[in-house]
């Protein structure tokens, strides 16, 4: 039961290609919101959980794209061993930093991770002789599973599909565990939990670098399914797009963020004032949700709805 | 019975005041250990020190041959010391089972990968430690309540929330700053009924407490602490019978018998 709304989720994924075959919403935007779930839920791990803000979070997400476009366009390297690279290299940054950086809170935390999403942002701008500068970096090859050439909207749609679904599982598993606990006791009062053994420092840090691997990951499979990259998709704005994503559908809940991803991603889609508006919309958004709905619109939404299933779920136990 | 724990010449300044000034005493096993004193005596500054949470200036604290000074709390933790807080510091994000869960952190190992694969290992872990949590909870009196979510709950249960949580850990040592703070007349009975029953269980109790009935029903040994330093110890009764005391802290009608 505790999967119950994973597996429904799943299976609408694993439907919508089905029902509605060759639809631009579905194979293109549809891919486009999967790798935007999957750094919401990344995000959400870190800030919604653990209570950590972020506003550098796209920078994780622009080095794993950059070393995979970078490697295999300029050196030749196989999309796989890119791939990895990528991971650890983020790996490393993210280890380097997450300790002097969490022992920072509130408004100083948020400056550091803002200074540090600009940093990253600024180097793939300027070293223009690897990146290609504000350009970006074109040619970048697809991706190759097993001699099954990911080279279709439907196949991108299989691929990203499959790794956002995952993201979502592992999510939902970490946040159900002792570990889980530790994050979301760190976010509750840091003093009880540290004098219950869980060391803050410690469970902050792990899941500041979870989060950049997801982000990392995430960047690689963009940076293959696009065939391009440039610095704009990495800036400071999507970082911002992103907490957006997390507050906006509830933190501190895996399909919170899921749900916040999927709007933001289709919202420009379907309103064209959104393009010039982008910033300021996200602005209002996020004020509006703190100040009418703190716990987001998902979370909200779902305790209003959710009291009717659980009546009903709670039934169905006591029947059997 | 031997000595749990030893403090030995604690001393603790916030800029000019002696919080704590050169206390030594030693508390001895499986008994219930009170520390009173008027407000701002030093009491959660004291509890502060023994939990890690606070760093002396100096001065030792040696929890059955563990010093305890300068390991940072969660390391406290793992020598076996829990406490509770005297303003609460409930989880509010988590229902009440999940409270008494984190309560159990050092008995499990699991770590971040076992948990995202969820793994064999990781699942009978955690229905070890969800058992341990219920017994930690029924306890306290609470097995109804475990799926209630704690922004649910009235102050007296939130007390008691964090007692079992604290237990849940399985200490030696349990610090509770003044459980009965904010409780009505039969949430106190309760709650001195529980003392005594943790105390029955082996488990050495610090307590700070305000309500000197509960005090001198439930303690082997009171410490009086008076601006951070010792004015007297002893025996319920002969803390009740000091002149000094009576003088200084229980004045002439504070109800003790
Ligand atoms: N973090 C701190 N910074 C500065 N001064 C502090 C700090 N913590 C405590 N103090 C001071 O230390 C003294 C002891 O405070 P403490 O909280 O330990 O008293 P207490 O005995 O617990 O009182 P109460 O019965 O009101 O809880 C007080 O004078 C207080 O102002
Ligand atoms: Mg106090």
């Amino acid at each position: 039961m505790r999967l119950a709304g994973f597996y429904l989720f799943a299976a609408l994924v694993a439907l919508l290609p089905v029902v509605f075959p060759d639809n631009y919403y579905v194979t293109v935007v549809g891919v486009t919101a999967f790798f935007n779930i999957m750094l919401a839920v990344g995000l959400n791990l870190l800030m919604g959980y653990a209570g950590q803000i972020s506003l550098g979070h796209a920078a994780f997400f622009g080095i794993g794209a950059y070393v995979s476009a970078v490697t295999t366009v300029r050196y030749g390297w196989n999309p796989w061993v890119a791939m990895a690279a990528g991971l650890v290299l983020v790996w490393l940054i993210a280890n380097l930093i997450a300790r002097p950086i969490l022992r920072l809170k509130g408004h100083y935390l948020a400056m550091a991770t803002l200074g540090f999403g600009i940093i990253i942002h600024i180097v793939l701008v300027q070293a223009d002789a690897f990146t290609g500068g504000p350009d970006g970096l074109s040619g970048i090859p697809g991706l190759v599973l097993f001699g099954w050439h990911v080279d279709s909207d439907l196949r991108w749609y299989v691929v990203a599909g499959a790794v956002m679904l995952l993201y979502v599982w592992l999510s939902l598993n970490i946040i159900d565990s002792r570990e889980g606990r530790a994050l979301r006791a760190v976010h509750g009062s840091e003093v009880a939990a540290s004098t219950l053994g869980i060391d803050i420092s410690g469970t902050k840090v792990r899941v500041f670098v979870l989060s950049a691997l997801m982000a990392s990951l995430t960047g690689s499979l963009f940076a293959h399914q696009q065939a391009f990259v440039s610095p704009d998709s990495f800036s400071f704005f999507f970082s911002i797009e992103l907490v957006t994503m997390v507050v906006l559908g509830g933190l501190a809940s895996t399909f919170g963020a899921v749900f916040g991803a999927v709007i933001l991603t289709f919202l420009p889609e379907f309103l064209v004032v959104f393009e010039d508006f982008q910033m300021l919309i996200y602005g209002a958004i996020l004020m509006l949700i703190m100040i009418f709905l703190p716990r987001g619109l998902f979370v909200t939404m779902a305790d209003r709805i959710g009291p009717m299933f659980a009546g009903y779920f709670r039934q169905g136990i006591r029947e059997t | 019975m031997g000595v749990l724990l030893q403090v030995s010449g604690l001393v603790k300044a916030y800029g000019g005041v002696r919080a704590i000034n050169d206390l030594s005493f030693d508390v001895k096993k499986g008994k219930v250990f009170s520390v009173i004193g008027p407000n701002g005596a030093g009491k959660t500054t004291l509890f502060n020190l023994l939990t890690g949470v606070d760093t002396p200036d100096t001065g030792s604290v040696n929890l059955d041959g563990y010093e305890l000074v300068g390991r940072p709390p969660h390391r406290v933790a793992a020598c076996g010391v829990s406490r509770t807080f005297q303003n609460l510091q409930i989880f509010h994000n988590m229902t009440v089972i999940e409270n008494v869960m984190v309560g159990c952190h050092l008995r499990g190992c699991s770590g971040l990968w076992s948990a995202a694969l969820r793994l064999p290992s990781l699942l009978a872990e955690e229905r070890r430690i969800r058992t341990w949590a219920d017994e930690a909870l029924a306890f306290c009196g609470m097995e109804d309540l475990a799926q209630a979510r704690s922004s649910e709950l009235s102050y007296g249960v939130l007390k008691k929330l964090e007692i079992a949580r604290a237990l849940a850990a399985k200490p030696r040592m349990l610090l509770l700053d003044e459980p009965a703070a904010g409780l009505n007349d039969t949430e106190t009975l309760e709650m001195c009924e529980l003392i005594k029953k943790i105390s029955e269980t082996g488990v050495t109790v610090l307590l700070v407490e305000h309500n000197m009935g509960l005090v001198m029903d439930v303690s082997s040994w009171v410490f009086v602490l008076n601006y951070g330093s010792c004015l007297a110890q002893g025996t319920p009764r002969e803390i009740q019978r000091n002149p000094q005391v009576i003088a200084a802290y229980l004045g002439g009608e504070t109800g003790i018998e």
